[in-house]
């Protein structure tokens, strides 16, 4: 159990993080996710222990790892990393990597050289690399290298496992298929998993957890599904289901469009926060498109994108520009087009039937 | 879990040094910067202090008397006509070759920058030497020009115009280091997208490629410059005779000459110097005020202009002649004509003896002496700045901030000094560490090496935190979250990566201390000799067969120490770093 109180951090007069506070259960797996900037690396920076917090603490199961005048060095916390760079020492074999921490780490076993042997093997077949145990790193392809970084961080077994970005240097392909490695090391090590990502499509598929960061503040923290479904600010609302943020008012739990007041658009999952400001989140998948004289909003089709599995349409209302993804089924549309835009029928989202 | 172990000793550890360090980081920074300030800026300061002192009190006396006298304004037209020539030059030959190597396609480009760095690692009065013997009535020069008609002479290298060939030749070498790269940095797109806004070739060049490369010319030249002023060894083998002063062999003369006011007036001419220096940095900065570098673009070494076959062998043809000529020959003369019995005699099988090399390593005993004194010096200045140096760039690239910035500004002040400005520094400031009090430093082997590393630590700091940067944080990051602390980290994962960038440094201080002159030409005592007094004194009293014994040993074994330095380094590469060319 990791508890992160009250934490802020500053580097001189710039504040890369205002009094976060989070915990990170046993053998859970957390995403932190936001753009570039957003102190998502300042946050694992400061778990791992490179650095202190300007104010706050961090404890592991009752020690204080960090606060304002003291700061366990990482060498001496009971935890691992994966780099966005890998970071594989170049005169180091691969068996050497993983025997490294073995050797130094506070959960060493160097005591037993028969013992670090067999938790060397162990966890080079886990990674599937049991093969190429004598290879330097510039004999290993990127997804061997990934896995090299891999083993070496969760050979002692730490306790808390922190990775920053570790696919964002693969290729596509790659990065799909590392995720469901780093899904299967977690299941099967237990430890818990702090994956910092900008890949929203990443932290989604994933994490059990995401906490979503903006400018130095958790913005949510909620389960995926929920996360997406029910976003509780703006930024997350654009940043992970890339809504439409439609201004209108809410009488109940029916939505009038400023636009247009002869529509009603009924409650599909809408956050508190949200109903009190006067705004409907509507994602673009959610949108249906029909000919103008149907019962709807009028807009004007702008753009039309064909992406293979789905259209994305860029349709003008009044001052607004939406953005609306629909089927390659559906009927189609050109650009300039005049369209009727309602909601979808779809499922109510409450949040009860999807927290779990 | 484990983690919970070190916990009682994490709180011992509260109460001292870790809180401690954090409270006081602040006074840290600024002890470690005063004894920086003491031992590397305060010298300086001393210096200026005593031109403007007369017992005790205020003057402007010893300014008055050295401004007046003719001497003076003869050693600074002297000093600026050669400087000007000299760094022109440099910056043609520099531009030139570093512009050929990164831009056109040519065979063979690393032998070439082996042989553009050549004059570079060869002590200036050394070459000086070699060039003094290539163009002598026994040299190659004088046989060729004989051969041809009409009644050609070999250039009198004695004059102003040798000495700024000299010195243009000894320093375009860093011209070229500071600029072959910018050249490669400069995006190919940046000239494609000139040709395709209609600009020749020609005009491509003058308006994207020279604006682009001009901070690095600049700096290149700047620092060709500075080197040029400072430099001792080439005006006082080739201008001494000739009586033709530049400020600093005045400044030398001055001091040797031990006349009442000796120091003072050459703190004076020293000052004059430095305004001049000063002046010459202040131009560099006036140049680049409005260009921005751009450190992230990629060093692009592929060639970009590639020429027909035949042209293409007649420029790899003539830039190996004149590598050869420049680089080469001069040593090769060298070593031939330290083999001949006596000065002058024609290079005949029947003139030709070991008998210089015996009277300089058997006979006399002051070039051992001098070269296991070197030995020694070099020897332990480089231990020094290897450990200081090291500790000081890895505090420089742990901690940027202003205290280490400051630290790394005052170091270089030593260096940057010219090498007679800096001795006289030393004398003023370690004959009396503390006015009154004299510990007898001036006068041993001991100023000497405190003098070189002053002089020649911030070469070792360069060095080593060019090899921190070039790794990536997250290697140090990664031993330390895999529980590496202290000296396991250092002893398995830094030091090996390290290893061949801080080795250079070490190496370039080993060699610059080694062959230093300028100096030791101030600060040597009876007993304390270097090898570059000794082949200095040998120079001023004629014996040019023994200078050329001496400096020819010097060369082979320079030479050597620079080929097993190349090997050791591609070992090191290609057996621990596992990098594969």
């Amino acid at each position: 159990m990791i508890k992160v109180n009250n934490v802020s951090k500053k580097y001189g007069s710039f504040t890369a993080l205002h009094s976060i506070d989070l915990e990170i259960g046993e053998g859970e797996f957390i995403a932190v996710l936001g753009p570039s900037g957003c102190g998502k690396t300042t946050l694992l920076k400061l778990l791992a222990g490179f650095m202190g917090p300007t104010e706050g603490t961090i404890e592991m199961d009752d020690l204080v790892l960090a606060s304002k005048k003291r700061v366990l060095p990482p060498e001496k916390r009971n935890i691992g990393m994966v780099f966005q760079s890998f970071a594989l020492w170049p005169h180091m074999t691969v068996a050497e990597h993983v025997k490294f921490p073995l050797s130094y780490h506070p959960n060493k076993v160097k005591e037993n050289k028969k013992k670090m042997q067999e938790r060397m093997n162990e966890v080079l077949k886990l990674v599937g690399l049991d093969a190429l145990a004598e290879r330097y790193p510039s004999e290993l392809s990127g997804g061997q290298k990934q896995r090299v970084a891999l083993a070496r961080a969760i050979a002692p077994l730490p306790n808390l496992l922190l990775m920053d970005e570790p696919l964002s240097a693969l290729d596509v392909e790659l990065r799909m298929e590392m995720r469901k490695e780093i899904q299967k090391l977690h299941r099967e090590t237990k430890a818990s998993i702090v994956f910092v990502t900008h890949d929203q499509g990443e932290a989604l598929a994933i994490a059990d957890k995401i906490v979503v960061m903006n400018k130095g503040r958790i913005e949510q923290i909620a389960p995926p599904e929920v996360l997406y479904t029910r976003p509780e600010t703006e930024f997350v609302a654009t940043f992970v289901g890339k809504c439409n943020l439609v201004k209108g008012q809410w009488q109940d739990d029916q939505f009038v469009p400023a636009i247009d007041s002869k529509n009603t658009w009924p409650d599909l999952g809408v956050t508190a926060s949200f109903k009190e400001n006067g705004i409907y989140p509507v994602r673009p998948e959610q949108f249906q498109l029909m000919p103008p004289e149907s019962v709807g909003l009028q807009g004007v089709v702008s753009f039309v994108q064909y992406q293979g599995h789905e259209i994305h349409y860029t349709v003008e209302v009044e001052e607004a520009t939406w953005t609306i993804h629909e089927s390659v089924f559906s009927k189609r549309f050109a650009t300039g087009d005049v369209v009727s835009i309602s909601l979808k029928s779809s499922l109510v989202q409450k949040e009860m039937l999807i927290s779990n | 879990m484990t983690a919970k172990q070190p916990k009682d000793r994490e709180r011992k550890k509260r109460d001292s040094s870790f809180s401690l360090f954090f409270q006081s980081k602040n006074l840290y920074k600024i002890i470690g910067l005063l004894v920086i300030f003491a031992f590397f800026l305060l010298p300086v300061l001393r210096l200026v202090w005593l031109s403007f002192v007369d017992d005790g009190s205020l003057t402007m006396q010893y300014y008055t008397e050295v401004l007046k006298e003719p001497a003076t304004w003869t050693t600074v037209k002297n000093t600026l006509i050669v400087v000007f020539g000299s760094t022109i030059l440099a910056l043609a030959l520099g531009i030139l070759f570093s512009w050929l190597v990164a831009y056109v396609e040519l065979s063979g480009k690393k032998a070439m920058q082996l042989f553009i760095f050549l004059p570079f690692v060869i002590p200036s009065y050394i070459t000086t030497l070699a060039w003094t013997q290539f163009f002598s009535a026994s040299g190659p020069v004088t046989a060729i020009l004989s051969w041809l008609p009409g009644d050609l002479q070999a250039p009198n290298l004695y004059s102003i115009g040798g000495i700024v060939l000299l010195l243009g030749i000894s320093h375009y070498p860093l011209v070229y280091l500071f600029t072959v790269n910018v050249f490669r940095k400069i995006p190919r797109e940046l000239e494609e997208a000139a040709a395709t806004s209609g600009l020749s070739k020609k005009r491509t060049f003058w308006k994207i490629v020279m604006p682009l490369a001009l901070p690095g010319i600049a700096s290149g030249g700047l620092i060709a410059f500075l080197s040029n002023l400072d430099n001792f060894g080439i005006p006082a083998f080739l201008g001494t005779p000739a009586n033709i002063r530049v400020l600093s062999t005045y400044i030398y003369e001055q001091v040797v000459g031990f006349g009442p006011s000796a120091f003072s007036r050459a703190a004076v001419l020293s000052v004059i110097l430095g305004v001049i220096a000063l002046a010459g940095t202040i131009l560099q900065w006036f140049l680049l005020r409005r260009s921005r570098v751009n450190e992230t673009n990629r060093s692009d070494s592929t060639p970009r202009i590639y020429l027909s076959a035949g042209k293409q062998k007649l420029l790899e043809v003539s830039l190996w002649v004149f590598l050869l000529v420049t680089s080469l020959m001069p040593l090769i003369t060298m070593g031939a004509l330290s083999l001949i019995s006596a000065y002058g005699v024609p290079f005949k099988l029947e003139n030709l003896s070991l008998r210089n090399y015996e009277y300089v390593f058997l006979t006399d005993s002051k070039p051992l002496t001098a070269l296991s004194n070197s030995l020694q010096l070099a020897f332990f200045t480089m231990v020094i700045c290897l450990v200081v140096g090291t500790a000081v760039a890895y505090l420089r690239f742990k901690y940027p901030d202003w205290s280490t910035k400051t630290a790394e500004l005052f170091m270089t002040i030593p260096y940057a000094l010219p090498g007679t400005v800096f001795a006289l520094c030393m004398i003023f400031m370690w004959l009396e560490p503390i006015p009154g009090w004299n510990p007898g430093i001036y006068g041993t082997v001991w100023i000497l090496f405190i003098a070189y590393v002053t002089r020649f630590l911030v070469l070792q700091v360069r060095g080593s935190y060019t090899a921190f940067l070039q790794i990536d944080p997250s290697m140090e990051e990664a031993a330390r979250t895999s529980g590496a602390s202290g000296w396991v980290k250092w002893r398995r994962i830094l030091l090996p990566l390290l290893f061949p960038g801080i080795f250079s440094g070490a190496l370039l201080v080993f060699l610059m201390a080694l062959t230093e002159l300028t100096v030791s030409s101030l600060l040597w005592s009876s007993g304390s000799e270097t090898v570059g007094v000794v082949i200095f004194g040998y120079e001023q009293a004629g014996y040019s067969t023994y200078s050329t014994a001496f400096s020819t040993v010097l060369v082979l074994g320079i030479l050597f120490g620079g080929g097993m330095f190349m090997l050791l380094s591609k070992l090191w590469d290609r057996k621990v770093l596992k990098k594969n060319d």
